[in-house]
């Protein structure tokens, strides 16, 4: 399976770095052919410019050389996995401005000049995993909505079909967490990659 | 009213522009104390760096210049009106960056040692306003579960005054939108900035 792997962590020494590093070990280990991104390491800028802007409706939306070749990863993509800290209860500004730099209409979806309808354009994808850190506990999330993991497995999963799966692995409350519970998860993320089809 | 207004969009030409100019336009004729934030214009830059992370329960006098100088907009403000597109049923990466580098430890909120249960700091805060526009119809967006929404009205709620009113002024469907239904979206948003108060 191709598997797209998108990480937006600053810093390569954290927790969340780690969850990176082996989640593309195991999908690589198990054979997978892996694309790893690192936002932050490469660094992408999260805003879309005032040019991408004007040119969205176009027929040639894309300007920045980086985004072309996010482009070429997301269209041969089986399978996408994200990797990131959940910052007020949604996407790092990285990971969200990934989303709308890359997915542009052709892209990400087609709108119909005709109807004014927009139609998935990532059917190729079957899969969408979600590997989420959390400073909050898991009540708070409950109470005020986990907005990241809804872009990701509702919005981004509208673009990719109703027939795609989606995991989600989620680590709350890791300000207090135990190192037994980290490596647990490190753990589950293992097996997740692992199981992965 | 002493009102904070945040404003994202890159382009003049768009409708969040419109907004924006109305919603100063609103605030001015209801006598209201505003300040306005355009954070394309000013070049804000969304991406929380390495530094601002790895010190992110520093006290708030060694955050940049451009956090501090926000900050302080934000101590000072009883309301907080955002402008913005939703784009992918969110805040644009340039605002949710906003979030990410200004609603910091310190000024927005104290997490007290050993513990993972945040106090709220913006108690000055009573109103949120939302001015935002969707290009999908309301119930696609009711489906992918509103998160720009959730954001605004719980998470960041949860930080102000107990008694916060969040207000959502959206126009759905912009992809098929009429004039006449863009200039009826405009029209409730000036209405709305003018008589804005906090209960209402």
């Amino acid at each position: 399976v191709k598997v797209l792997v998108v990480h937006a962590h600053p810093n390569p020494d954290s927790f969340n770095a780690a969850l990176f590093r082996r989640a593309v070990e195991s999908l690589t280990a198990e054979g997978h052919d892996v694309v790893a991104v690192d936002l932050y390491a490469i660094g992408f800028r999260p805003e879309m410019s005032a040019e991408e802007r004007a040119r969205y409706e176009t027929d040639d939306p894309v300007v920045d050389p980086q985004v072309a070749e996010q482009i070429e990863h997301i269209r041969t993509a089986e399978a996408m996995v994200f990797v990131y800290p959940s910052w007020w209860s949604s996407l790092p500004a990285v990971l969200k401005g990934w989303l709308e730099r890359t997915m542009v209409p052709g892209v990400g979806f087609i709108l119909d000049t005709r109807t004014r309808k927009v139609r998935p354009a990532l059917t190729q994808v079957r899969h969408i995993v979600g590997i989420a850190t959390y400073g909050s506990p898991l009540i708070y999330l409950k109470v005020v909505n986990d907005n990241g993991r809804r872009v990701l497995s509702r919005a981004l999963r509208l673009s990719t079909g109703p027939r795609t799966k989606c995991t989600w692995l989620s680590l709350p409350s890791i300000d207090t967490s135990t190192l037994e519970k980290r490596t647990a998860f490190l753990d589950k993320v293992d097996s997740t990659m692992r199981g992965l089809r | 009213v002493k009102v904070l207004v945040v404003y994202s969009h890159p382009l003049e030409t768009s409708l969040a522009a419109a907004a924006r100019d109305r919603v100063m336009k609103g605030l001015a004729d209801g006598g209201h104390d505003a300040h306005l934030i355009d954070l394309y214009a000013e070049g804000f830059d969304p991406l929380l760096s390495r530094e601002e992370h790895a010190n992110h329960l520093a006290p708030p006098s060694t955050k940049p210049d451009d956090v501090l100088r926000h900050a302080e907009l934000l101590a000072w403000c009883e309301a907080l009106v955002f402008v913005y597109p939703t784009w992918w049923s969110g805040q644009p990466a340039m605002l949710k960056g906003w979030f990410d580098r200004v609603i910091i430890h310190g000024v927005a909120w104290d997490l007290p040692p050993n513990t993972n249960r945040i106090t709220p700091l913006l108690r000055n805060v009573r109103r949120i306003v939302a001015v935002t526009s969707h290009g999908s119809k309301k119930w696609v967006n009711a489906l992918e579960g509103e998160g720009g929404k959730r954001v605004l009205s719980r998470t960041l709620r949860l930080l102000c005054h107990p008694l916060t009113r969040t207000t959502w002024l959206s126009i759905y469907d912009i992809d098929n939108a009429t004039e006449k239904s863009c200039t009826r979206h405009l029209d409730r948003v000036e209405r709305r900035m003018r008589t804005l108060g906090k209960w209402r």
